[in-house]
């Protein structure tokens, strides 16, 4: 008997991932109202200074964005155990699908994060608007996708290993750089009404290579998870 | 004479070239003896690319090819990478201080990049230390090799992505045209950092193979299976204890 | 006795690290037989079960499993037809009991129908809503055995398969090792207790000092 498809087996991935998401909550319960507080948190460690704040809003939102969205890829219910690891292996699971699925699954879940915490931000911090703002949609759709893209090959380099839980986030937080990098530099250019091609074309280089990067080497470290 | 001490003469000889120019190069009116700095911090930076472009290229032939030599190669160039970076970005705060007056300039983008650079690559050494398993270490850093790598280019890239308000590092731009003996004193250094890097990568490779047969001789002599090591309990003993 | 075995290792060394675990591995298991292999505690059961299960690469040796011998690159169509019941259950604790049958049925390409013959067969059809972390260990076992009742493998490996069940799920794990067998497929038991297996077996082995010797066959 012949499995689905990559893309029916990316699927199965994603769907499950979403499901247990559904069920645990963890990212919905735990890590957005984590995310919230360290927005809560920031103002009050740097002063009562209103035009500061604003000022710093968006910085702040793409580096809690970064630091607690990461969150999001390293959730446990997203770790797989070794048992159901072999188990999908001897299946017949294609290691590239399953990276896809999973990576689908944080992507949409960095969505929902984003979704909450940017308008928080912009109640919290009252920046100053900007022009062109619609583009700042897709610099958090790249900056989704990219952080799912980092944290599950994180996820992987680590899974098992003693350390994991603060080696994760030790490669993720500078992996992460061209995304953040991307992020502000868009925000900067549009607010000073100069051309947003470079950094955007920065976000889309960087997640394309990570994608391909990502798909290439999920059979090795599969393998290398045993 | 073995290959260590011709490439570890050769590195002490081309040091010393490297060091006669930058000594003979007309310094920057402004920088004063400060301009001298350059000389060990662009070879450095530069080398610490070159390393870790070397990691790359080491951790896809590990991948595809699955011969040891090619991980223990990509483990000392990062090694060695790491130490470059660091001596890059020391030698920019040195001379950050009393150019710009102060170590760490934020409006310095190469800087910063470099900086988080560094700290990746001191998670590469950090994740080979988590993982026992030559093999299973092997493959996971050879990802990571080729991860860590996107922010290499981004580093060197940084000054024309990041808006910043100070120009980067001047010298290194190619469409300022730099005095010829600047640059004879630049380039000299950048061989000889070279060669020191050979020199390093040959020694450290050694090392590397050497602990791997000496691994593999005590566990030749260490043949107990896991499970023989396991011997009866002393029964009587534990009812009396 | 049929002509070729299902599985065949040759020479097998396995080594964690500097820890040798497995020790020049010789073993043929039989298509149509159920083998058994006892060993203590740490003895390297588990690992030798992974080898056969294409899951563990041997440090040296060869594995050759349904006539194909692996090399670096294991074809999924063999691992398909290989199942493996291993200390850990392999369940999403947060989904319920069929919907974890039905995650199986559908990446192994099977209708979704038949999840619910199959729960009824391992006796769960009562309870394939509760959520695996609500369930007991014997009912986790029971969705595993109906995996394996659902994919069909032709070759089943066991690890402590009755290790903490009841009769009836002990009795389970008895008839889908013969509905195995019946296919012309093989399964592998490993174990501390001889006795257990021992009257579903057709040759036992025994797992000492990292290698494999014969325990007689019956």
């Amino acid at each position: 008997m012949t499995g689905p498809s990559f893309w029916g087996q990316a699927y199965e991935i994603g769907r499950k991932d979403m499901r247990v998401e559904g069920r645990s909550g963890e990212v919905l319960n735990i890590t957005i109202p984590f995310g919230a507080v360290a927005l809560l948190l920031i103002p009050l460690a740097i002063g009562i200074d209103r035009p500061l704040i604003a000022s710093v809003g968006p910085g702040m939102f793409w580096v809690v964005t970064l630091l607690f969205g990461m969150l999001v890829t390293f959730r446990h219910s997203a770790t797989e155990t070794v048992a159901n690891r072999e188990m999908m292996v001897l299946l017949g699971m294609d290691p590239a699908a399953q990276f896809v699925g999973r990576v689908s699954a944080s992507f949409l879940l960095l969505l929902v994060f984003e979704g909450v915490l940017a308008p928080l931000t912009i109640v919290l911090y009252n920046p100053d608007p900007v022009s062109g703002w619609p583009v700042l949609l897709v610099v958090l759709l790249l900056m989704a996708i990219g952080l799912a893209l980092i944290g599950t090959l994180a996820s992987g380099i680590t899974s098992g290993l003693r350390s994991r839980n603060t080696l994760a986030p030790l490669l993720v937080a500078p992996l992460s750089l061209p995304l953040l990098v991307g992020a502000s530099q868009t925000y900067e250019a549009l607010s000073q009404e100069s051309s947003i091609l470079t950094p955007i074309l920065l976000l889309v280089a960087v997640v394309l290579g990570l994608a391909v990067v990502g798909v290439l080497t999920a059979r090795f470290l599969e393998e290398a998870s045993r | 004479m073995n290959r260590h001490r011709i490439l570890g003469l050769s590195a002490l000889v081309v040091i010393a070239i490297g060091l006669y120019f930058g000594s003979q190069a007309p310094l920057d009116q402004l920088q004063g003896e400060y301009t001298r700095i350059m000389y060990v911090h662009v070879p450095s930076a530069w080398l610490a690319y070159l390393s870790f472009l070397v990691t790359l290229v080491a951790s896809i032939l590990w991948l595809t090819k699955r011969r040891l030599v090619f991980d223990r190669v990509a483990e000392s160039s990062v090694s060695i990478g790491v130490f470059f970076t660091a001596l890059a970005l020391m030698t920019g705060m040195i001379w950050g201080y009393p150019v710009w007056g102060t170590f760490w300039d934020w409006g310095d983008a190469r800087m910063m990049t470099t900086a988080l650079m560094f700290f990746v690559y001191v998670g590469y050494l950090a994740l080979r230390r988590s993982i026992p398993d030559p093999a299973m270490r092997a493959t996971r850093s050879a990802v990571l090799g080729i991860v860590a790598f996107f922010l290499v280019p981004l580093s060197y890239l940084s000054v024309l992505i990041v808006r910043t308000l100070h120009q980067g590092i001047t010298v290194a731009r190619p469409d300022s045209p730099i005095d010829g003996e600047i640059l004879l004193a630049l380039l000299s250094n950048v061989g000889a950092f070279t060669v020191v890097y050979l020199t390093f990568m040959s020694l450290k490779t050694a090392i590397a193979r050497g602990e791997e047969e000496l691994e593999e001789q005590s566990a030749a002599v260490d043949a107990t299976p896991a499970g023989a090591a396991i011997t009866a309990p002393n029964l009587e003993k534990v009812r009396d204890v | 006795m049929p002509s070729s075995p299902l599985v065949q290792l040759n020479d097998v060394a396995v080594r964690y690290g500097r820890v040798p675990v497995l020790n020049s591995v010789e073993l043929e298991v039989p298509a149509g037989e159920a083998t058994g292999i006892v060993g203590p505690n740490g003895s390297g059961k588990s690992t030798l079960l992974r080898v056969l299960a294409t899951l563990l690469r041997p440090t040296e040796g060869r594995v050759s499993v349904f006539g194909t011998e692996m090399g670096r690159e294991t074809a999924f169509s063999i691992r398909r037809r290989i199942a493996l019941i291993g200390h850990q259950p392999a369940l999403y604790p947060q989904l319920t009991l069929r919907e974890n049958l039905v995650f199986v049925s559908r990446l192994s390409g099977h209708s979704e129908e038949r999840v619910d013959e199959m729960l009824d067969l391992v006796g769960l059809a009562g309870a394939k809503h509760r959520r695996a972390e609500q369930s007991s260990h014997g009912m986790q076992r029971r969705v595993e055995f109906a995996r394996v009742i659902l994919t069909k493998p032709d070759l089943l490996l066991l690890d402590e398969a009755h290790a903490g069940l009841d009769r009836e799920a002990g009795q389970l794990v008895d008839a889908v090792v013969e509905n195995v067998r019946s296919r012309g497929g093989a399964a592998v038991f490993v174990s501390h207790e001889l006795d257990r297996m021992l009257p579903l077996v057709q040759s036992t082995y025994e797992l000492v000092g990292g290698a494999v010797i014969p325990g007689g066959s019956r």
